[in-house]
């Protein structure tokens, strides 16, 4: 069985990319072929000029990971002394760690447990200390592998906020995997996803955004009952009677038109919302299954 | 090297606060060298008697140095860890890390070996002359040598463990393995010297591995001879070069048909 078939594509440097699809998709095969793990049976794969499968260990000198799933941290140890020891993995003298420590314990906000052992953190300050231990050797590459899981939303934001600026400061080239559309649209300016081991897409944030969000909701509560239909380009999703809930495809129809249809008059309260990211891209997932 | 100093001190700190845990092991330890102590007792009617060569205190030496070095090692632990690496995709993670697995997972378990060793070094000591009152005589640079081939006993059986850990990527289960090892070890190697055993047996023994990880540092230690000190170290380098290619030839076969899912 094949894991994945034809991919292609090419990042830039400082570019953060987010790479998704459904779970089987062939996004943890293609990472792992990345990252020197698997061996492709086909194809070429480079990575900062590495060939991967030949140069595993020195293409690890210049990339870092995070695997939200995965502690490699020692949790015994303090954030500091893990920084070290990553330090020390990374061949690295001892005065350029530490200045690097401090750097990143600024940036990342880590002066509060830096020193408190990693089983008694947070798992919000801990994927921090995560963060920042695959940072210690100053990767050109970080991927992300679903970043954010478990995390509360105001955790979360916060994680992405340091995520950012640390690409703004360092011009990481970040690859992230992520099921939270969240991470994707507020880290990445480019979207891959995969399918069925194929891409399906890849494209800018900006134009997913423009060529998918042409779609409207439309949800409004009325005074009298209105008895609509579906037409070209307005589909109702939900009719309770006084309770509707329609799509406008904007390409083929204006709001104003459906509008129109509902009644000014008749209407008490509307909400007029885009269709969510998360719909979207389940969209062109289902889309890759049927193709 | 810095970096495998670094996993090995890492380890250390880690396992510091679990010596609690390492000193409910030696009740085990207690309770066989005891057993031990009674049965060649029983076995020596005269106390002067020499069976094979070797005095009652001596043997009861070799048991407690042979249980140290097997207690030391804590087999069993490392096998599983490496089997469960091999079999739930771990070892990918290690494999994006610049270091050797091999390296790293000998000097990872090190760390817990030295705290370990430490520990029964003392008490095993401790029991030693609280039931025999004698020790075996030594000087400062028979006793250093006796511990540097401890030390290369340990890793050899680290090596030995760690290959039969990574058989993984080769059968389902490698804990049957790893379970004969043991009572291979325990049998030929822990409970009686080699001269215990019938003739024919004694050169099969000499040059297996049980020689390189049981019986040399414990021969050492109850009766120290420069002849045999020699031999001692030649048979544990060869068995360490042969444990660390072993290891190596079925990580880089393995790896290559490595098959991680999800995640």
């Amino acid at each position: 069985m094949k894991a994945v078939r034809n991919i292609d594509f090419s990042v830039e440097k400082g570019e953060m990319v987010a790479f998704i699809g459904p779970n089987g998709a062939g996004k943890s095969t293609t990472i792992k072929m990345m990252t020197g793990i698997l061996y492709p049976t086909k194809g070429s794969i480079n990575v900062l000029g590495f060939d991967p499968t030949k140069n595993r260990r020195k293409l690890a000198y210049e990339i870092g990971t995070v695997f939200g799933q995965k502690e490699q941290l020692w949790t015994h140890l303090t954030p500091y002394d893990n920084f070290k020891f990553f330090g020390a993995i990374y061949d690295i003298p001892d005065y350029a760690v530490e200045k690097k420590i401090e750097e990143l314990k600024e940036l990342f906000e880590l002066g509060d447990f830096i020193n408190i052992p990693v089983r008694n953190l947070s798992l919000g300050q801990r994927i921090r200390c995560e963060i920042v231990a695959s940072l210690i050797h100053e990767p050109k590459i970080l991927f992300l592998d679903e970043p954010t899981i478990g995390l509360d939303p105001v955790v979360k934001e916060n994680i992405r906020s340091l995520i950012k600026r640390m690409n703004k400061e360092y011009k990481t080239t970040v690859f992230l995997t992520s099921h939270d559309v969240g991470d994707i649209e507020k880290l990445c300016s480019r979207v891959i996803i995969i399918n069925n081991g194929q891409v399906v897409l890849d494209d800018s944030m900006e134009n997913l955004k423009y060529h998918y969000l042409n779609k409207k909701i439309v949800e409004a509560k009325m005074r009298e009952k209105v008895n609509l239909e579906d037409e070209d380009g307005i589909t109702i999703l939900k009719d309770k009677g006084y309770n509707l809930k329609i799509e406008v495809d904007t390409e083929k129809r204006t709001v104003a038109d459906a509008l129109k249809l509902l009644n000014p008059d008749n209407i008490i309260d509307i909400n007029i919302s885009n269709v969510p990211l998360e719909d979207i891209i389940s969209s062109i997932y289902r889309k890759g299954d049927k193709s | 090297m810095r970096k495998y100093l670094y996993i090995y001190k890492s380890e250390i700190m880690s396992n510091l606060q679990y010596v609690s845990n390492i000193l409910f092991g030696f009740i085990g330890y207690f309770i066989l060298l005891f057993v031990f102590f009674n049965l060649w007792k029983y076995l020596y009617s005269d106390p002067n008697e020499l069976i094979h060569g070797y005095s009652m205190e001596q043997t009861i030496w070799y048991v407690i140095v042979t249980e140290i070095l097997w207690g030391t090692v804590g087999g069993r632990k490392l096998c599983q860890k490496i089997s469960n690496d091999v079999k739930g995709g771990n070892i990918a993670y290690n494999m994006n890390k610049p270091y050797d697995y091999v390296g790293y997972s000998l000097f990872n378990h090190l760390g817990i070996a030295t705290i370990k060793g430490i520990i029964y070094i003392i008490l095993g000591f401790l029991l030693g002359i609280l039931f025999l009152r004698m020790v075996p005589s030594h000087t400062i640079i028979t006793i250093l040598l006796v511990l540097l081939s401890s030390i290369m006993a340990t890793i050899i059986s680290c090596f030995l463990i760690i290959t039969i850990g990574l058989f993984s990527f080769l059968i389902e289960d490698s804990n049957p393995l790893y379970w004969v090892y043991s009572k291979l070890i325990l049998i030929l190697g822990t409970l009686f010297p080699i001269e215990f055993f019938p003739k024919i047996v004694q050169p099969i023994l000499t040059y297996s591995p049980i020689y390189a990880v049981a019986y040399g540092p414990a021969k050492l230690f109850v009766n120290f001879s420069w002849d045999v000190c020699l031999q001692v170290f030649i048979t544990q380098m060869i068995y360490i070069t042969i444990g660390y290619i072993l290891c190596k030839f079925i990580y880089n076969r393995g790896v290559k048909k490595l098959n991680v899912n999800g995640g």
